[in-house]
Parts: C-alpha cells; sequence; structure tokens
C-alpha cells in the first residue's frame, strides 16, 4: 500500500514537473506530450522516429509539442485519473471516427480522391488497420517491402492469396510485385480498386504496354470489360492465367453463334464460325487470331 | 516516511520554476491551426537524439543449385524458371546522414539478382521539406511454352507451342517531389517499359498457318509532371503527361527451307507451303493526358471528392509483308508463288473519365455516401492496305480501305447510407443504378455482320455489416444483389448476388484466427445464353506465436474454393446446341513454421518450414507442391550462414506430359550491420 501511495506521489511530481517545462501556451486540457512520454516513453521514443512526427515538432501544423494529443485528445483528465477510460483510443473507435482523427490531416491530399469508390472505406476498414501511425521504424507508417505488403493484405484477403498458390500467377509469393502494383488501396475510379495508367487507362499496362494500343481493330472485351474478362490476374491452373481450361473455351463462351434473344444486344455472339472444332487446327483460336488483345492491321485478329 | 521526505525534496524546488500562468487558447484542430500559423518557426529538433549508425541494413549472398529437372523443362521455365548460379538474393539497407546534408536518408532493397527470372531495385531518398526521390527498376523475364498450348500439330506428335515466347520486361520508375509536406508540391516523374526478345508465332494465310520465328521488341515512355496543392479545406491535384511508344514486331522465316504449315492435306490437288517470308511492324505512338483530382472539406459536415482524367493515345503503323511459296487465295481460288502486303494504318483513343462525390454527416452517427462516375471511350482507326500477288505468268493487286469504330460510354450513380447503431456495429444500405452502351464496328462490312451494339442496364443493392463486439473480434460482411435489363457481353455480370464475410478474432494473446468467405453467383437467363456461374471460396487462417514468439511460431492458412460455370453455345460445324462446362474444384494450404533449435556452442540456429500446395479436380485438373525448409545459423551479430531447399512439383490429369519436378538448393551468408 505504501509502494502504490509513492508511485502515486511520484506520478503527480513528475506531471507537475513537466508541466512546468512545458510551452506556457498550451490550450485548457492540454498537457503535453513530454507528460505522456512520463508513462509511455516507448511509445513517445518510436513516435520520434515517425513521419507523424512533424506534427510534434512543426509549429504550422498547430500541435507542437502536442502531437500525442492530436489524435489522443486533451489528455489532462487522464493524466489525473490514469485511466484509460478518460484518454481517446482510436483503435477503440468505431473506422469511421478513427479515420475522421486521420482525415483531418490527410483528408486532403490526392491519396484519397478515390476514397468514396474504396471497398475499404465502405466496409469500414480503418487507416490503422494497415498503417502503424506510432512508428514503423524506418519503413514509414507502412509496409514498404513488397513481401511484407503482401503478408498484410493476405492476412485479410486470406483467399485471394491462395490463388496466387496456383502455378500460373503473377510474381507476388516470389516477391517481385506486390498487391499494390496493381490496386490503390484508399480506392480508384477503376474497378476492383485497381491502379490506373496515364490518367485512366488499365493499370496493367504499366507493365503491359505492348497491349495498349490504341488498335485500328480492336477487341471489344479488352476496352470494355478489361484484362479479366479472359484472365484470373491472381493466379489460375490454366495456361497464361486463362479463366478458362483452353483457348478456345474462352472465345467461344462469347463467340457462341447464337443469338440472344435480347433486346438490349449482345457483343461478339456473330457472325457463325463455321470451324470443325474437332480438327486441331482450330482447337486453339489464337494460332491464327493471335492479336487477340487488338490488331493494328487486320479486322479478323489475324497478324 | 524517509522516502516521502525525499520527494518532497524533489517535488518542491520544481514548482518554484513554474512561470506565470497564461489564459489557455481554445484547441484548434490542425487544419485550422496550419491555415493560421503558416508563418510559424521551423521544426523544433527531434526530442529523440539519434544516435544510429549511418549504414544499417543486410545483404544476402549465395549460391544455388538446381537438381536436373525431371519431366517438362519448358513447363518448368514457363512457372518457375530459377536456375543455378550465385545470387545476390536480397539487400536491403539504410543510409542515414546525421547532418542532413545532401539527403536525410537513403533506403535500397534489391531482391534476386544474378540471371534471375525477377530482379528488382528500388532506392528511397529524402530530404525533409526539399525532396522525395523513389526510383524502382525491375527487368522480368517472360518465359511461356507450354507444350500443350496452341499446338495443334499434338495429334501428329509434334510438340510446337505456336504462340510461345521467351522475353524479359524491364520497367524503370523515377519520381521525384519537390518541397514534401509544404502547401504546394510540384513533382515530375519518369517511366519506362520495354520487352524484347524471341518467340514463335504463326504466319496466317487463306488456308494454312505457318509457325515461324518472331523478333519482340517494344517500348513506352511516359513523361508527366505536376502539382498538388494541399490546403487546410481544399486540395487540388494537376497533372499532366504524355507518352511515346514503338513496336517493332518482325516475323520472319529464311529462304532455304519449306515450310508446309499445319495443313497437310492438299487443296485443290496442291499442298500449299511458305519458302520466305519477312513481316514487319513498325508502330508508333503518342499521347497526351490530363489529370484533374480535388478533395475538399466544405464544411464540418461534408466533404466532397472529384477528378477529372483524359487521355488521347493514338498509333500510326506501317506494316510490310513479303511471302513467297505456294499459297492459296480462297476467295478467287487463285494459288499465287510471292505476295506483297502493305498496309498503313492509324488509330486515336480519346478517353474521357470523372467522378465526383460527397460524404455527408447530417447525424453523428449517419454517414451518406452519394458518387457518380463516367467512363467514355471513343477508338477510331482506319487501314489502308495494298496486296499484290504473283503467280506462274500474271499478278493481281488488292486494295482495301477500311474504318473502325469502338465506343463505350459507362455511367454508374451510387448512393449509400452508414448508421452506427452502436459503438460496435455498423450497418449500411445502398443502391447502384449502372448504366451504358457500346458500339463496335467496322466499314465497309464483311461477312453477315459488321456492327455489333448492347446496352447496359443493372439495378444493384447493397448491404453490410460490421460488428465489433469485442477488441478481440470483427466481423465485416457485404453483400450486392444485382438485377440487369441488358449487359454487354454473355459471361457479364448479369443478375447476380456478391457476398464477402470476414472475421477476425484474437482468441489468445498468442493465437489469432481468421476466416475469410467469398461467393459470386451470377446468372443471365436471357434465351441463347442461359449463364449459370457460380464461384466460392472459403479461407481460414491462424497465427500461432507463444510467448511472443520467441522459441516457435505457426502461420497457416486453407482455402476451399469451387467455381461451377454452365453457358450454352453452337459448336460450328453443325450448328447444334452445346454447353460449356467448367468446373474447378481446390484445395490450397499454406504453412509456415518457424522455430529456435537448442544453442549449439553459442550459436543459436533457427530452422523455418512450410510451403504451400494447391490441388484441384475438375476442368484442368491440377497440383503444384512447393515445400520449403531454410536453416539460419548466425555466426555472429554481423554474419549469418542460411540453407534453403525448396522443392517444386506439377503435375496435371490431362496433360501428363506437362509434369515437372526438381529441387533447389541454396546457401549463402547475410551479412548485417
Amino acid at each position: 500500500m505504501r509502494s502504490i501511495k509513492l508511485a502515486v506521489l511520484l506520478l503527480i511530481a513528475a506531471c507537475v514537473t513537466t508541466r512546468a517545462q512545458t510551452p506556457a501556451t498550451l490550450p485548457a486540457g492540454y498537457i503535453g506530450s513530454e507528460t505522456c512520454k512520463i508513462c509511455h516513453e516507448d511509445i513517445y521514443n518510436a513516435f520520434g522516429k515517425s513521419p507523424h512526427q512533424a506534427i510534434e515538432t512543426n509549429a504550422k501544423r498547430g500541435w507542437m509539442g502536442r502531437g500525442c494529443e492530436s489524435c489522443h485528445g486533451a489528455a489532462q483528465k487522464h493524466t489525473e485519473s490514469a485511466s484509460a477510460a478518460d484518454i481517446r483510443n482510436p483503435a477503440k473507435l468505431v473506422a469511421a471516427a478513427a479515420d475522421k482523427i486521420c482525415l483531418t490531416c490527410h483528408l486532403n491530399q490526392p491519396t484519397h480522391v478515390g476514397r468514396l469508390e474504396s471497398s475499404h472505406a465502405k466496409d469500414q476498414v480503418s487507416c490503422t488497420s494497415c498503417h502503424k501511425v506510432h512508428a514503423n521504424g524506418p519503413n514509414g507508417l507502412v509496409n514498404r517491402k513488397p513481401a511484407a505488403i503482401n503478408e498484410q493484405c493476405a492476412s485479410c484477403h486470406t483467399n485471394v492469396w491462395a490463388q496466387f498458390q496456383r502455378p500460373n500467377h503473377h510474381k507476388l509469393p516470389e516477391g517481385a510485385m506486390s498487391c499494390v502494383d496493381c490496386h490503390n488501396p484508399h480506392g480508384s475510379i477503376r474497378p476492383a480498386m485497381a491502379q490506373t495508367f496515364a490518367a485512366n487507362e488499365p493499370g496493367c499496362l504499366n507493365c503491359h504496354g505492348d497491349k495498349r494500343g490504341p488498335f485500328t481493330f480492336e477487341h471489344g472485351p479488352v476496352r470494355f470489360e478489361g484484362c479479366a474478362s479472359c484472365h484470373e490476374p491472381h493466379g489460375s491452373a490454366n495456361p497464361r492465367m486463362l479463366v478458362r481450361q483452353e483457348v478456345r473455351i474462352v472465345c467461344l463462351e462469347c463467340h457462341a453463334s447464337l443469338p440472344s434473344v435480347n433486346t438490349t444486344g449482345t457483343i461478339g455472339v456473330v457472325p457463325p464460325s463455321f470451324h470443325d472444332l474437332r480438327s486441331p487446327r482450330f482447337q486453339n483460336c489464337t494460332v491464327c487470331h493471335q492479336k487477340v488483345h487488338g490488331s493494328y492491321v487486320d479486322r479478323n485478329l489475324l497478324r | 516516511m524517509s522516502r516521502l521526505l525525499a520527494l518532497m525534496l524533489i517535488v518542491v524546488p520544481l514548482f518554484a520554476q513554474t512561470p506565470e500562468p497564461q489564459a489557455p487558447k481554445p484547441a484548434s484542430p490542425p487544419a485550422e491551426a496550419a491555415k493560421t500559423d503558416t508563418t510559424a518557426a521551423a521544426e523544433a529538433p527531434s526530442p529523440v537524439p539519434s544516435a544510429e549508425s549511418w549504414l544499417t541494413g543486410s545483404i544476402d549472398v549465395g549460391y544455388r543449385w538446381r537438381t536436373d529437372v525431371g519431366g517438362s523443362l519448358d513447363t518448368y521455365r514457363s512457372i518457375v524458371n530459377l536456375g543455378s548460379g550465385p545470387k545476390l538474393l536480397g539487400a536491403d539497407f539504410t543510409l542515414t546522414d546525421p547532418k542532413h546534408r545532401a539527403f536525410d536518408q537513403i533506403r535500397v532493397r534489391a531482391n534476386g539478382w544474378g540471371d534471375e527470372p525477377y530482379q528488382t531495385v528500388h532506392l528511397d531518398a529524402k530530404k525533409s521539406k526539399l525532396y522525395d526521390f523513389s526510383a524502382d527498376y525491375r527487368d522480368m523475364a517472360y518465359f511461356n511454352f507450354l507444350p500443350s498450348y496452341a499446338d495443334p500439330l499434338m495429334s501428329r506428335g509434334i510438340v510446337l507451342n505456336e504462340q510461345s515466347f521467351d522475353t524479359r520486361r524491364r520497367l524503370a520508375s523515377f519520381q521525384l517531389d519537390l518541397l514534401p509536406g509544404n502547401w504546394f508540391i510540384p513533382y515530375f516523374a519518369y517511366d519506362r517499359d520495354s520487352g524484347s526478345g524471341t518467340g514463335a508465332t504463326t504466319f496466317v494465310t487463306d488456308t494454312n498457318e505457318f509457325p515461324v520465328p518472331n523478333t519482340l521488341r517494344d517500348q513506352t515512355n511516359l513523361y508527366r509532371g505536376g502539382v498538388r496543392f494541399e490546403l487546410r479545406r481544399f486540395h487540388a491535384t494537376i497533372e499532366q503527361g504524355g507518352t511515346t511508344f514503338k513496336d517493332d514486331q518482325s516475323v520472319f522465316q529464311g529462304s532455304g527451307s519449306t515450310n508446309f504449315g499445319n495443313v497437310a492435306t492438299p487443296i485443290f490437288g496442291q499442298t500449299t507451303d511458305l519458302t520466305n517470308l519477312l513481316a514487319a511492324y513498325g508502330v508508333r505512338g503518342t499521347s497526351v493526358y490530363s489529370k484533374g483530382l480535388f478533395t475538399a472539406s466544405a464544411t464540418p459536415w461534408l466533404d466532397v471528392y472529384g477528378q477529372f482524367l483524359y487521355s488521347q493515345p493514338d498509333t500510326n503503323v506501317n506494316y510490310q509483308q513479303t511471302a513467297t511459296g505456294n499459297l492459296l487465295l480462297q476467295s478467287q481460288l487463285l494459288f499465287y508463288t510471292s505476295q506483297q502486303y502493305l498496309v498503313s494504318a492509324a488509330a486515336k483513343l480519346p478517353h474521357t473519365s470523372g467522378s465526383l462525390g460527397a460524404e455527408i454527416r447530417p447525424l453523428r452517427r449517419v454517414r451518406i455516401v452519394q458518387s457518380w462516375l463516367t467512363d467514355r471511350l471513343h477508338s477510331a482507326g482506319s487501314a489502308a492496305s495494298t496486296q499484290t500477288l504473283a503467280g506462274t505468268g500474271a499478278s493481281e493487286q488488292m486494295a482495301a480501305l477500311l474504318a473502325s469504330s469502338l465506343v463505350t460510354n459507362y455511367s454508374q450513380e451510387e448512393v449509400d447510407l452508414f448508421f452506427d447503431a452502436t459503438p460496435k456495429l455498423t450497418l449500411r444500405g445502398g443502391y447502384r443504378y449502372v448504366w451504358g452502351d457500346a458500339n463496335d464496328a467496322v466499314l465497309p462490312p464483311e461477312g453477315l455482320m459488321s456492327s455489333d451494339q448492347a446496352k447496359l442496364r443493372r439495378n444493384v443493392g447493397i448491404g453490410g455489416v460490421t460488428y465489433h463486439p469485442t477488441q478481440k473480434i470483427t466481423i465485416r460482411t457485404d453483400a450486392e444483389v444485382a438485377s440487369s435489363g441488358g449487359a454487354y457481353f454473355r459471361t457479364s455480370l448479369y443478375d447476380y448476388q456478391k457476398v464477402h464475410a470476414q472475421a477476425r478474432y484474437q482468441a489468445l494473446t498468442t493465437l489469432s484466427l481468421a476466416a475469410d468467405f467469398t461467393l459470386l453467383d451470377n446468372n443471365n437467363p436471357v434465351p441463347g445464353v442461359n449463364y449459370d456461374y457460380r464461384s466460392q471460396q472459403e479461407s481460414l487462417s491462424l497465427f500461432w506465436s507463444p510467448a511472443g514468439g520467441k522459441m516457435v511460431d505457426f502461420q497457416g492458412s486453407y482455402t476451399r474454393s469451387t467455381l461451377h460455370s454452365d453457358i450454352g453455345y453452337l459448336i460450328p460445324q453443325t450448328l447444334t446446341p452445346q454447353t460449356s462446362l467448367y468446373r474447378d474444384n481446390a484445395h490450397t494450404a499454406t504453412a509456415l513454421f518457424n522455430v529456435k533449435l537448442p544453442h549449439v556452442e553459442g550459436i543459436a540456429p533457427k530452422l523455418s518450414a512450410g510451403g504451400s500446395f494447391f490441388i484441384s479436380s475438375g476442368s484442368r485438373a491440377t497440383s503444384y507442391y512447393q515445400p520449403l525448409a531454410t536453416l539460419w545459423l548466425p555466426i555472429n551479430k554481423k554474419i549469418s550462414l542460411f540453407a534453403d531447399w525448396r522443392y517444386y512439383g506439377y503435375g496435371e490429369a490431362f496433360y501428363l506430359y506437362e509434369g515437372f519436378r526438381t529441387n533447389l538448393v541454396t546457401t549463402g551468408l547475410r551479412f548485417t550491420r
């Protein structure tokens, strides 16, 4: 009992000491980060290496010497009671409320322009699910190495990561690529939060520039519904990451020679082909229609 | 009592140092303060003294041995492609300048150098308030020669993938941001994407197709620059960029050999052949694009977002082809011995996209998100061709002029309402309407059809729940139910239900569990289509780390996935209805077990073992095993010895000749500073 009393007295003394040393202009209820350091020294020290340290040290941002309280709110009551209930803990807030704290500073940045299209935001995945606010050492606030990024994404998207274990896949498990090479986790104007190339073109073209065109004779699905019309971008047991086991099946499901009765129409169904699919010659359409992504010179995509 | 006295001795003098109390100022949010105090003093020094080394990091070097590949080496190279030899397996280091002269910090990481299929290096350099610079370079091998793919001669026992390639793609990216952290941030960037290599393709004539070698060479350069204005209540980014593109693919067959192609049977009593070929694409392209982004915190209860994106790539093509042999123009039943085919073509693709949206918070617990998005793409192309055919004593010249267009106008509007029912439960409901039209045409018409058009009309209901009953449990679900009145393609989303659910449970401080479920059920009941598609995945993962992982930890996952697809089509040669069936039932597991082994003469070895497997049945039954084990032996604080073993085993039920298996052993040293 005596030692508890002593600890409380020491805490009060330390608070008073620190109070005496902090800027005299602290608003009511605020105690300054130096006071927080007394009990949370490890976090305080880690925060010193974080990019967020700018809040603490840059007077322009309005929280100089009060970096902790910029997110956790005024902490005087907490220092007096030493109760976790008397301090705002963003990790325990609903995602929207936690995000609001982050977005107070970060909303007006280009990163968040696609926020309304982001499924992360819609599904209440808060900023702190991926970003470590206090520190991540020299990595900044979030993982930067491809392998670490992939591990982080896979911790939620387990079944997507399973697709990368299929034989034909983009080289994420090998550490040559990361999820954010193709997806923008903050949201994008393109479906599936896909990255973009040259303003509004599909992010796939960042690496597959030879498929960009524009082609004199386009293949509609490539432009209308993107590469995923025919390819499984995460991984597949099928060659070339196709959505079906053989090329002809991929093609025939659209080029079915079977007009639909839908009055709104369907593209690519006719004219009917008269190829004899029993012949091996016609069992892989891309043997002849090799420019399946679009042709510069031939309307039938033959060259 | 003596302790209390000592305490008083410390505290009392400190009270004496307390300055005169001043009237407290009201707290202001950081953004507001940023505006009111733009001329404030510069940054104060960090309260954390820096005593770190100027260079920290690690580098892994070693040597890899690969056993002979059992089975198909071509498939191994298409899927894995790791070889033997000395390697720079990885590097990750940071340079810190304590005096902050030219830079504060430079971080470099590299992966897989030494004739590896995926070689990468990345550099970040920064100096506070002055610049952020990043550079990235990747050299990726693209090899693909799957014996079962594109082989019309398989029935004759000839294994030849007529659509194979052996290329490398090199990607470089550089970006420089000036004045980071300022309200006004100019930036410049340059990206380059190039590919080169060789491959096999086909030279296609009316009645035969001839497998021939080709060379591939393309290059895209992207230049961009812009400025970001980041203010208290408003942000705007304006970017302007452009690209140059060239593609110099060529297809050839040297004289002196005769290529009989894929058709061995005589046509009108003659066999066709190719004795010489040179076809060259000369494609040159340019584009300009503009990007405008903005976000605004208009009021405490309203945020506004918008973007406008415009690009207009174009290409100009000069294609030249000369061929000799015994060839047939089927439409005129004309055999010819030489052909010259020249095409001059051009295409342009103006593409406009934009979005506008707002998040409104009328009540503390309620948020309304409204967004509108549009994407408009109008492609136009033209090609003028001249074909000269020369036969025995006669020649014929044919000219053609074709024009093409591809148009799509896509729009969607969505409104979502979020309600924080309790601090632990958030409900979401919404509605999305998607509409669009598309047109694909080539003129003059040829065959039965030269123009296709379709409309897209879709109503989507949206719902979601996020439940966070305790700090240890999080459950997220969202669902979409859609009904369509039209779609662009037979396989497009039509009447569909989409469900995604995730749960995470921190069962113990040392054990966490996660589950993931996705379902997509898509049906197009329109007669003539009758599309029935269902894809489902269930995953379970766990992470076990007793005693903070000091001695042992384990992470593993298991995923079960099924895919079922039925869609009707007509068999072309008989025009009889048929159903395309696709099935995929797969089991996938990953695991990694780390254990610290007992000390041996002061060395604390660490063993990691695990890997993954994938086993599927159905339309392309496949198995793929990748077990691994790694042993780490720290020799001292700065050097560790490691040995790594991996096995790759691949097999297919239908294409047995594509299977392979091999072992890879790598040993090396990690130097750490």
